[in-house]
């Protein structure tokens, strides 16, 4: 299982970012979200998101100096408790999707397998399901 | 704090530099938001007799209680202020995400108060305000003012700008926000007599709501509504959601209702080349969508620039596709997409812009009118570009023009003021009068002048009322009235609630804030703000008499398909009468003391 993304399809509504900061904060606040979508106007925007197992090398594991972040059966975690919020994983991460704020670092953590962001696109600009090898 | 609401609104006084937070007392959280806030703000506080260019006229920007929440389509923002293109109270409106992004400051609202002595920039960062200098895009276009504000100041900031027209006081500069604009009533007008230039708004925080659980499931139930709308190809929001608001030109023009060459005709030749299906087929599109919202109506194109580089622009709406397309004749594509850019570029209402031009183009054709230089006919490319820039630079012609429809007719004299397709000096919307009565009588009654989005427009292009009969329309189009009123509290999108049960609205309030309000409480809510708004404009100097159409209408509409329709003068009347009466009015449209005690709004009576 993996995110799918089609960067086309995505009109910038922002339903996912919605939906992920509720999820995870139970407010809606933009800068809470694990999904960010970045204006590139007029051409299509950037999609901020882990991509787990699907990211090589998962370098952000590698880059925390005080082991905070693991792979735990494929999802890619970071552990509040021991971040240090210096930044490390943030600069490595190769697609821009991890957020610091008040001293801790934060990205998806895939909901426990259903993301809330995946259910409320309706263009099917984000999905998350097997992908074909 | 009372759940999605702050209860703050931000008053800057613009000569003065400073700011404050206000907060909103119960009187005004009565009105729930949204229009709401605005029209009692601005009654309470601006004498509707000033000049509306003069620094005692104040910009209400509101939101509310379901602006930034998971509910979808309710991205806009309202705009009240006192019109200088009708001389009303105006409420205008625009979607994206300025709305939320004033909610995330957490406030409920903006007032611009007095006027800056130099062209300034405001930076607000939550509830703190910053002034900067705008000298350096003195002159810009809307697209270069807001590039200017992320660039220099942060991408973060959600951006609202003037244009030249704006700056040049011209009677219908609207006031931009990135991809979506306040087009109506000139309040880019009013921004620019208060020289700001441009506003960026930058919010940290969150919007919670009193009752998570209730606003999860309703959200949720909303969105399955939405979803089938949309996937429904014989549902508006269906249409809308595949080709943008111009998907549903092929349907008036079925009708013999599109408006074409100054309202003469009800039909346009070339119309199948500047709808929105033509413009999804034959350009690069993306679809566009304001926060939150599953439909993206709105559209992006890639045009063939002229130096064979790429050309983006904005997809015309269907108010546009006739303004400056079947309305002027003009059925090319490049020429209706290239119009549509310069008004925003420029930053002027396409809809007023067009029916003006429109008119010019009439008296030109009649001998009436003539601009040196310029050969002005229906059609012509150079007649509709050039006019554009004309008005917007107030060269020439352009500059008796860009006073609005009526106030050039009134300049050129000759009888033209009949031939000036407009209510209050608000141009027609993109529906025929003569093909449809009810929303010809709300066209004369709107607060705002020759308003679409209170008409019953729906009811009468499906033929769920007969559109040619004047029989219970008074009736219907009060109802309309009151209706949008009461949703525009919330500022839900004028597309929501087609498809969204009245009754949600009271349950969505109610999870937001935590506030028992009923549907039947919201809708008298409704017209109260509408009383309100028409004793303002009565104070203002208007009367019976500005609640007129254009004597154009009393000649039939040409072309088969229009059924030769016309307005009958007495049947109208007639009509005006029933409305006035049916509304608690007197005779010349003044609201009877006993109505204003009913709504508790009697200290209001002129």
């Amino acid at each position: 299982m993996g995110f799918v993304i089609d960067v086309g399809k995505c009109t910038e509504c922002k339903r996912c970012v919605i939906a992920c900061s509720l999820a995870k904060t139970g407010v809606v606040r933009m800068r809470s979200s694990r999904i960010e979508i970045r204006p590139n106007w007029p051409e299509v925007p950037e999609i901020r998101l882990c991509r787990h197992e699907d990211c090589e090398g998962q370098p952000c594991i590698e880059a925390c100096p005080v082991g905070a972040i693991s792979n735990v059966d494929g999802v890619v975690l970071i552990d509040g408790e021991a971040c240090i919020g210096c930044g490390a994983c943030e600069t490595v991460c190769p697609y821009h999707a991890i957020r610091i704020e008040d001293g801790k670092a934060f990205k998806c953590d895939l909901c426990g397998g259903d993301p809330a962001c995946v259910h409320e696109c309706v263009t099917g600009a984000i999905e998350y399901r097997e992908v074909a090898e | 704090m009372t759940g999605s609401m702050s209860d703050r609104i931000l008053r800057i006084d613009l000569g003065a530099k400073t700011s404050s937070l206000w907060a909103v007392p119960d009187d005004v959280r009565a009105y729930l938001g949204g229009i709401g806030y605005g029209v009692k703000i601005l009654s309470d506080e601006v004498d509707p007799s000033i000049d509306p260019l003069s620094s005692e006229n104040k910009i209400v920007l509101t939101v509310g209680p379901l602006t930034g929440t998971s509910v979808p389509m309710h991205a806009q923002t309202c705009l009240v202020t006192k019109s200088p293109l009708t001389g009303t109270i105006l409420n205008s409106y625009a979607g994206g995400f300025l709305g939320p992004e004033i909610k995330f400051c957490g406030l409920d609202g903006i007032v611009l108060e007095d006027a800056a002595a130099e062209w300034s920039i405001l930076l607000i960062d939550d509830a703190s305000v910053r002034f900067e200098s705008a000298e350096a895009i003195v002159g810009a276009t809307t697209d270069e003012a807001e590039a200017y504000v992320k660039e220099t100041y942060g991408a973060d900031y959600r951006t609202l700008s003037i244009g030249p027209a704006g700056e040049r006081a011209v009677a219908m500069a609207g006031t931009f926000s990135e991809t979506r604009a306040f087009g109506r009533g000139g309040a880019g007008a009013v921004l620019g007599s208060k020289r700001i230039k441009a506003i960026g708004v930058r919010g940290t925080g969150g919007v919670a709501t009193a009752d998570p659980g209730a606003m999860r499931a309703l959200t949720a139930q909303n969105m399955e509504v939405l979803r089938g709308a949309r996937d429904d190809q014989y549902s508006l929001i269906g249409v809308f959601s595949k080709y943008g608001t111009g998907g549903g030109m092929p349907l008036v023009q079925g009708h013999g209702a599109l408006p074409t060459k100054n309202h003469t005709y009800g039909s346009f030749d070339g119309a199948e080349r500047i709808d929105g299906p033509f413009f999804e087929e034959n350009l690069y599109t993306r679809r566009i969508a304001c926060f939150g919202c599953p439909i993206h109506c709105g559209r992006i194109h890639k045009f063939s620039g002229a130096d064979g580089g790429d050309l983006w622009g904005r997809g015309p709406e269907y108010e546009t596709m006739f303004s400056l397309g079947s309305n002027l004749l003009n059925g090319n594509p490049e020429t209706l997409a290239e119009a549509n850019r310069l008004t925003e570029l420029y930053g002027v209402d396409s809809l007023t812009t067009g029916v003006t031009i429109a008119w010019a183009l009439e008296m030109a054709e009649a001998g009436e009118l003539s601009a040196p230089g310029m050969d002005l006919k229906f059609g012509d490319p150079d007649s509709v570009l050039g006019l554009i820039h004309a008005i917007c630079t107030r060269e020439g012609i352009g500059d008796t023009l860009a006073k609005g429809p009526r106030e050039a007719a009134l300049e050129l004299g000759q009888g033209s003021l009949g031939r000036a397709m407009q209510v209050k000096n608000s141009g027609f919307a993109a529906w025929m009068p003569r093909r449809m009565k009810g929303t010809g009588l709300a066209y004369a009654t709107s607060n705002r002048g020759a308003c679409h989005k209170r008409a019953p427009i729906g009811a009468e292009i499906v033929g769920a009322v007969d559109m040619d009969s004047y029989e219970g329309k008074a009736g219907l189009v009060i109802e309309i009235q009151d209706t949008v009123n009461a949703v525009f509290t919330l500022i839900s999108c004028r597309f929501h609630e087609f498809v969204t049960d009245h009754e949600v609205y009271p349950k969505l309030v109610a999870a937001a804030t935590g506030r028992a309000v009923s549907w039947s409480e919201m809708v008298t809510l409704g017209e109260r703000i509408w009383n309100l708004e028409k004793l303002f404009n009565l104070k203002a100097g208007l009367t019976r008499a500005d609640d007129k159409l254009p004597k154009k209408c009393l000649e039939p509409v040409l072309g088969e398909t229009s059924q030769s329709s016309v307005i009958d003068e007495a049947k109208f009347e007639a009509m005006l009468d029933e409305y006035y009466e049916l509304r608690g009015w007197d005779s010349d449209g003044a609201p009877e003391p006993r109505k204003l005690e009913e709504l508790g709004i009697g200290d209001y009576a002129v």
